[in-house]
């Protein structure tokens, strides 16, 4: 599959890395020669110097044989007139970044006549997660499938957790009160497993778990960690993000103070979000912290510019005992570090956008067979959570799962089928209309045909 | 560095340099010459005996990580491996007397030079010769370019293996895949070779000579099987055929890929092939005038003239007159030609015609500032503003490149044989791939005559050239080779 992609940055790349590596023919193009030239050492893609939103340019490459078009420079302006442009020239399908939130408000306007095909926020995606995670504060990772049906959540096995020391298969019988759930995968060691019935966890593994939203609130009820609600939330950085958070969680009942250094931006703020508690100050200060209650504070998020001040102050927060601690992090390789010091909860913007994007990508490539719905990469990109909604013409339709051969490293997790959630076995067979989530320890999968055949 | 990738690498060159040796077994075979078959044989037995174990046996996490250093060490130590490896049919046919002479014959080949040290043409080794040529066509278009159109999966990051090895400032991709690119490129190289394979053959040569000479054209080398070169045919069609396409081969071969795809507008656009046409008509004309005194009539003057314009510029090397006898200001018409060379991405050696413009341009413009200091100009190329640092990386090349030749012909003149045009001519013909040079190297001489020593220094020149000097000369900074 051709694909172009416009504005080489943190997303772009962390996308042309993706898609280079699934074997597509990608053409970046940026207007800085330099960034264009890390590209060309690290990436096999094609690189083309200039500016995105000029039709020279894009005529230059070959935007008419692209098959998919993606907008990602820093200004929505310029990647809304790229895809405009480019669909004009002959671009078959077009995915912008637009993130601005005044253009969000009009944004199924703009879509239609800009004859944009995919609009991607990664702020409010960002703001989006974040305010799950809220809601499962002992998770660290929360995600959903299924419209909501099925959740999957991340979370790190302690020594006296239940679930340690006990192979899988034998949980139920020394444990008859535990709720069912999926053990997805797991990461150990910096690496990721998805575990067979003999597998032990191990304390300090970090534990995907599935199953139905209730199921899953039970399970860590009965693990004992399901008693934190968050009431009380600090922001640090009032940014893009921190704006649509607030947004999605004041409503939740949530009382909300952010920091913000810049005092014209700490104003706007206050004027867009009257419920929120907005300050105007260093939000690396200490003191500033202690004097705004830090310590009784249920939550704290640090989602200023600076990974290295979100990581610090987080630390602090911590330190200082807060229940509940989610920094912005887009620099992948200090995942490690960062866990062992006490932060779990990481969330990566860039991340978020590039698997979006990765998702509209595939499901553009699915064709006739049944596509990716939803895809979601855990463990930085190690591993993949993918849902598919079954169309008629699977072949694997109907056929017991015992009898059907699996691509290795994959796992059918969990299946959705009118309103109940099916954690399967091999007795279970997959039906037309159900949502079927499938786990993979690798990437670029695109069709369940490629997973299941017979 | 990654010696286990490199080493890998490595490995993996051998490996395909000894399946590209199988086509030259199966001429031996056809031809059924005593000790021809066998030398290759020996020789493809030995490759695969230190490739399979060097390919096969370093472990870990080899697929990735492929940095600026390790690729330079790649493609600088595989060219002097193989080139070694690819002496042996010479030595083990005893076509050539000493392993010195193989190796130099097989640099010259590989590196697309054509400056031989071969006197007895008349041992019949059909299969050895073949591969002789065929050392040419590979080296043309790049034995890594080779292996990543063959196994695009080899490694990760690819740019700086192919920006090493092929010709020209900037790497120049066709296609976003590496690998797609290098097979667009060999397939638009072996069609042209073919073509020109079966306009020789129409022109009356048998199938082995056409096939010779249309691999020494396409890699722009010079390897023939006759002592007298394309003058042994004497016959205006193949000097024809041969001018044209040592031409086609000196151009940039992204635009044939353009001509393929109908987009005429970025040919018309590209300035290289306008100047490298002006520049190959001057010369052309001024030649004849030049030597019109030797040939007396103006039919005949033309006709050496562009035959011998084409094979320089392109720096081919074949001959068919010795411009020894030639008047002093045509002697030195060749000798500028050599330093220009064909144009980037194509097979031909030299400085290349782009790096030629952007010194002129360059030129031009310092002078202008000299008198009018204010003055901003930005240096322009195909419509485009120039980057400085490309500017300035081609001044630094052009540079280094005259004191590799200087520097190459005081080594070489320390030989003693010679004298300084023999000697000066040897070192630019090899720094350029040319082939012959003037006086004792001319076109009717030979490299036999210099010492071991000196074939030393003249292969290392030739590696030199062909990689465009960086590849080779970053081996000898100690910096590589250390850790930290």
């Amino acid at each position: 599959m051709r694909i172009m992609l416009v504005g080489a940055g943190k997303v772009g790349r962390t996308v042309a890395e993706y898609l280079t590596r699934e074997e597509h023919e990608v053409t970046v193009i940026d207007s800085d020669e330099d960034v264009l030239r890390r590209c060309e050492d690290t990436l096999d893609v094609l690189c083309v110097h200039g500016n995105g939103a000029n039709a020279q340019t894009l005529i230059d490459a070959a935007v008419d044989r692209a098959d998919i078009l993606i907008a990602a420079t820093a200004d929505d302006e310029i990647n809304m007139l790229c895809c405009l442009i480019g669909k004009r020239l002959g671009a078959k399908f077009a995915i912008a970044r637009i993130r601005d939130p005044q253009y969000n408000e009009s944004l199924a306007l703009l879509q239609r006549e800009l004859d944009i095909d995919v609009a991607v926020n990664p702020e409010r995606t960002t703001a989006l997660e974040i305010s799950q995670l809220l809601r499962f504060p002992f998770a660290s990772n929360v995600e959903t499938f299924a419209k909501g049906q099925i959740e999957m959540v991340e979370f790190r096995a302690q020594e006296n957790d239940a679930v340690v020391g006990v192979p899988l298969h034998a949980l139920p019988a020394k444990y008859p009160s535990m709720p069912r759930v999926l053990y997805a995968a797991v990461e150990r060691e910096g690496k990721v497993i998805i575990p067979t019935g003999d597998f032990i966890l191990r304390p300090g593994d970090r534990v995907y778990v599935t199953a139905e939203m209730m199921m899953i609130t039970k399970f860590f009820r009965f693990l004992g960690k399901g008693s934190l609600r968050v009431r009380h939330l600090m922001i640090l950085g009032g940014g893009r993000i921190s704006y649509y958070l607030a947004k999605f969680v004041v409503p939740m009942g949530i009382s909300v103070t952010m920091i913000e250094l810049d005092e014209k931006k700490a104003a706007r703020l206050s004027e867009e979000l009257p419920h929120v508690n907005v300050l105007c100050g260093d939000g690396t200060s200490q003191e500033l912290l202690e004097q705004e209650g830090l310590r009784d504070m249920d939550a704290m998020i640090c989602l200023t510019d600076r990974d290295e001040e979100n990581l610090m102050t987080g630390i602090y927060a911590v330190r200082q005992g807060v229940p509940k601690v989610i920094v912005k992090n887009n620099r992948d390789n200090y995942a490690d570090i960062i866990a062992s010091m006490g932060l779990d909860s990481v969330v990566s913007p860039r991340l978020i956008t590039s698997s979006t994007i990765l998702r509209h990508v595939r499901a553009e490539i699915g064709g006739a067979g049944t596509k990716v719905a939803k895809l979601y990469q855990l463990l930085g990109g190690k591993a993949e959570a993918m849902e598919f909604e079954v169309q008629p013409s699977a072949p694997c339709v109907g056929i017991p799962l015992r009898d059907l051969r699996m691509r290795p490293n994959t796992l059918v997790a969990v299946i959705a089928r009118r309103g109940k959630v099916i954690v399967p076995g091999g007795n279970d067979h997959i039906e037309v209309g159900d949502r079927v989530i499938i786990m993979a320890c690798e990437s670029g999968i695109s069709d369940l045909n490629e997973v299941i055949s017979k | 560095m990654n010696k286990k990738l490199v080493i890998r690498l490595l490995g993996a060159l051998l490996l395909i340099e000894a399946a590209c040796m199988v086509p030259s077994l199966l001429i031996a075979l056809i031809y059924r010459d005593p000790e021809d078959a066998p030398a290759i044989v020996w020789s493809i037995l030995l490759m695969l005996a230190f490739g399979l174990p060097m390919h096969l046996l370093p472990r870990g996490n080899t697929a990735q990580n492929l940095h600026a250093k390790d690729g330079f060490a790649v493609v600088g130590l595989g060219w002097i491996m193989m080139s070694v490896f690819g002496g042996l049919p010479f030595y083990f046919s005893h076509l050539l007397p000493t392993f010195v002479d193989a190796v130099f014959e097989s640099v010259s080949g590989f590196t697309t030079t054509g400056a031989s040290v071969l006197t007895d043409f008349e041992r019949p080794l059909h299969g050895v010769i073949f591969w002789r040529s065929f050392t040419h066509w590979i080296g043309g278009m790049g034995v890594l370019v080779l292996t990543l159109a063959l196994l695009p999966k080899l490694t990760g990051r690819t740019a700086h293996l192919v920006r090493a090895e092929s010709p020209g400032p900037t790497l120049s991709k066709l296609l976003p895949k590496m690998g797609d690119s290098a097979k667009v490129l060999y397939l638009i190289y072996a069609a042209l070779t073919v073509v020109m394979i079966a306009a020789l053959m129409i022109c009356g040569l048998s199938p082995y000579d056409a096939a010779v000479h249309a691999m020494g054209t396409a890699g722009t080398g010079g390897f023939s099987n006759y002592g007298s070169s394309v003058g042994a045919f004497n016959s205006l069609a193949v000097e024809v055929v041969i001018t044209v396409f040592m031409l086609l081969f000196a151009v940039n071969f992204g635009l044939y890929y353009r001509m393929l795809l109908g987009d005429w507008k970025s040919v018309v656009r590209n300035e290289e092939i306008k100047w490298f046409l002006c520049i190959v008509a001057a010369a052309m004309l001024i030649l004849a005038v030049l030597i019109l005194p030797v040939y007396h009539s103006f039919g005949a003057a033309l006709r050496y003239a562009s035959f011998n314009v084409a094979t320089v510029i392109s720096t081919t090397g074949y001959a068919i007159a010795d411009y020894n006898l030639w008047p002093a200001a045509a002697k030195m018409i060749i000798v500028l030609l050599m330093f220009i060379g064909g144009c980037v991405s194509s097979t031909g050696g030299g400085m290349k015609v782009m790096r030629i413009i952007i010194l002129l341009k360059a030129a031009r413009r310092e002078v202008r500032h000299t008198f009018q200091p204010r003055n901003v100009q930005k240096i322009r190329m195909d419509g485009r503003g120039l980057e400085e640092d490309a500017v300035y990386q081609i001044v630094t090349f052009s540079v280094v490149y005259m004191l590799l030749v200087l520097f190459g012909a005081f080594l070489v003149s320390l030989d003693g044989h010679f004298d300084l045009e023999t000697n000066l001519t040897a070192a630019l013909t090899c720094v350029s791939n040319v082939g012959p040079g003037l006086g004792a190297v001319g076109p009717a001489g030979s490299f036999s005559g210099y010492s071991p020593y000196a074939k030393v220094i003249l292969s290392l020149l030739m590696l030199s050239g062909r990689l465009e000097m960086f590849p080779m000369l970053v081996l000898l900074h100690p910096k590589l080779w250390q850790k930290f």
